[in-house]
């Protein structure tokens, strides 16, 4: 890509922060480009990308996802107890965790669909429920019988440094890249989400829009939730607790408005990145705990900003003379 | 049918494990006299959703057998939220729930919902973390978590040789138990004169997903810098010991804390040097034991032994124990035979009856 169509891509800002960052970061804390490091920081990124592209896609359409951290700990323990308690092979585990996915991704759409409250107001209510679910399963104990293989894919890499995790990862986010830019679906998904009533007036079903994406919203919690299990070793009840406030920053710092209508897979996957070298940062120079939160907030507030500030430079630019 | 299936299995199966882990067998020895038919209906909230609270379970349900209690059930907010375990506490009373045994969500801010129960003639005794004073509970029934932190760091230094450099990785900042650990770990360093540093605290990390990057991101800067790890919170102690079974260091001792399956095959594979118990069946059991005692007339002994913490001059302690590579197997009698000692003492030594 030519240098200046790069610097005009809306994510060029975020893409100099990490670049930075990790030149920074590589200099003062030389440890944090081992490969065991990079190992580790992709691993992360991994996850995270499919649990803020689950949310991304809800963006895209004008909606909040408040259950995809439920959804993702509903099938991990789901997927790590049909393995522990009926020694479920693993293809058909992971085949009934996609479908308790998909399913309660659906469980949301249709809500939504077809009451026409607000999905801030069903997911809310989903995401108890959900929840419920599983403590009602685990009673707060975690399923240790977590197949071999299932570990083994979560905690290996390919030359050292690519984890195997990375694949799922990649399979997402091409398939949501695909979806949004190379597919009716896609269009019609952001057209609902940049005005619902004008994709109605040009024919398309916002039902069947906002069903569907629900759906895939579901899907792509429930493999991100899988991948944790794998990560782990374990299937933890408490999986998912803490996604929601990292899958909406990720996409907004990468680019979605809130609103609806635009989102970005690249910056999403830039935020993620922003993300998770912060949070490891955080641990690498030894910020105390009790005010790691602040960094955090104020670290991603700067990229943010960075971002914003090439965007606001463009526009002065770009104005006629 | 199948998913109502698939769900009764689970519950069996964590039932089953449940009965594995904890002190099933315990009960025979630890139950006095067959109680007669009380009125006490018992609450155990933990603070939140958490793997270390499943004892107060069967810890319940065998108190309500043993003393005749009308109900001693478990029931968990969803969330670790102060404002959820709140509404549950207030929604249990309406139930009808007439002693409540609370995790406090938090040391402070909890003792405003624990006046509300009071004040409707409802007694409170804050288990496994304690309500700072001045508090409606009547006393505290724990862990002295400070004393198990600097114990596990003890035992960490003499595995060290007494000297090296250690990493402290805990719990929720929340927990009124997590600065008392930080503190205890930092002290037994400090008895040390230097010869051992607490090079680095990880806080807030007893979820898996942030436990599971900050302690990988740590050992991937550090490993060759650091000599030991103590972990004094569940979630912690499971990742930190896949992460040295993972980079298959030996090297690198750890202390962790309580009995997950993880932690324990760590230590029988010398991956984790040992663990600091803790006694969650003992909390729930003597608690609901001594709810029954004071709704029936008995009161606080003031001259009892009460110990001292940061939050309160009325603690208990529940007991707590060193388990290393040679106890593993028979980790569970250690803490009957704790809970057998306390219970057999509690009532003389706590309460004044008539």
């Amino acid at each position: 890509m030519p240098l200046q169509k790069l610097l005009k891509t809306e994510w060029s800002g975020l893409l100099l922060v990490v670049i930075l960052a990790i030149m920074l970061i590589g200099y003062l804390k030389p440890s944090f480009l081992t490969p065991f490091n990079i190992q580790i920081l992709l691993a992360a990124i991994s996850v995270n990308m499919v649990i803020a592209l689950a949310q991304m896609l809800i963006v895209g359409i004008g909606q909040m996802n408040l259950s995809v951290g439920a959804i993702g700990g509903l099938v991990a323990i789901s997927f790590a107890g049909l393995m522990d308690v009926f020694q479920l092979p693993i293809p058909l585990a992971v085949l009934v965790g996609l479908l308790i996915g998909l399913a309660a991704g659906l469980f949301n759409g249709v809500i939504i669909a077809f009451t026409g409250i607000s999905a801030f107001i069903i997911t809310l209510a989903s995401l108890s429920v959900f929840k419920g679910i599983n403590l009602g399963i685990t009673e707060a104990q975690p399923f240790y019988g977590v197949a071999e293989s299932v570990k083994s894919f979560g905690n290996s890499s390919l030359l050292g440094t690519l984890p195997l995790l990375i694949i799922p990862m990649l399979v997402c986010l091409v398939g949501v890249w695909v979806l949004l830019n190379r597919m009716r679906y896609g269009r019609h998904l952001l057209a609902v989400g940049a005005s619902p009533t004008a994709a109605s007036l040009v024919g398309i079903s916002v039902r069947n829009i906002v069903i569907g994406t629900h759906a895939l919203s579901g899907l792509l919690a429930a493999v991100a939730g899988m991948m944790v299990v794998a990560r782990l070793q374990i299937g933890q009840p408490t999986i998912g607790d803490d996604w929601l406030i990292l899958s909406f920053a990720a996409p907004v710092i990468g680019g979605a408005v809130l609103a609806g209508g635009h989102v970005n897979v690249i910056g999403t996957l830039l935020g993620v990145t922003t993300i998770a070298i912060i949070t490891q940062a955080l641990v690498l120079f030894e910020i105390d705990p009790f005010i790691v939160q602040i960094f955090l907030g104020l670290l991603i507030l700067w990229a943010v900003g960075i971002n914003r500030l090439r965007d606001l430079r463009l526009t002065l630019f770009s104005k006629p003379a | 049918m199948i998913q109502e299936n698939v769900f009764q299995e689970f519950g069996r199966k964590s039932f089953q494990n449940l009965k594995k882990w904890m002190v099933g067998a315990a009960l025979a020895c630890l139950t006095t006299t067959p109680a007669l038919a009380s009125d006490t209906r018992v609450a155990l909230v933990p603070g939140g959703p958490h793997p270390y609270f499943a004892a107060w379970e069967k810890a319940g349900q065998d108190a309500k057998r043993d003393f005749g209690l009308s109900g001693a059930d478990y029931r968990v907010p969803q969330k670790w939220e102060l404002s959820q375990q709140n509404q549950l506490l207030e929604s249990l009373l309406t139930q009808g729930y007439n002693g409540f045994l609370i995790f406090p969500g938090d040391p402070v801010g909890t003792n405003s919902i624990a006046s509300e129960l009071t004040a409707e003639g409802t007694p409170v005794i804050a288990l496994a973390g304690c309500l700072k004073q001045p508090t409606p509970a009547v006393f505290c029934l724990g862990t002295d978590t400070g004393n198990s932190a600097y114990l596990g760091t003890k035992e960490l230094i003499k595995t060290l040789g007494g000297k090296g450099k250690i990493a402290h990785f805990t719990g929720f900042l929340v927990d009124p138990n997590t600065q008392l650990r930080i503190d205890a770990v930092q002290k037994a360093a400090n008895e040390t004169g230097g010869a051992v540093e607490v090079i680095q605290v990880i806080a807030d990390i007893d979820a898996p997903e942030p436990a599971e990057e900050k302690i990988n991101a740590f050992l991937a800067a550090q490993a060759d810098k650091v000599d030991g790890i103590v972990t004094t919170a569940w979630v912690p102690a499971v990742v930190a010991a896949n992460s040295l079974r993972k980079i298959g260091d030996k090297r690198i001792k750890m202390v962790g804390i309580d009995h997950d399956e993880v932690v324990l095959k760590a230590i029988k594979d010398g991956y984790v040097h040992g663990t600091m118990l803790q006694n969650p069946y003992g909390q729930g059991y003597i608690g609901s034991f001594a709810m029954d005692k004071l709704r029936s007339g008995c009161k606080v002994n003031q001259n009892a032994p009460f110990k001292t913490t940061a939050l309160t001059n009325q603690f208990i302690d529940s007991g707590t124990a060193f388990v290393g590579r040679d106890k593993v197997d028979t980790y569970i009698g250690a803490m009957e035979a704790v809970t057998k000692d306390l219970m057999a003492s509690f009532e003389s030594t706590y309460l004044v009856c008539n």
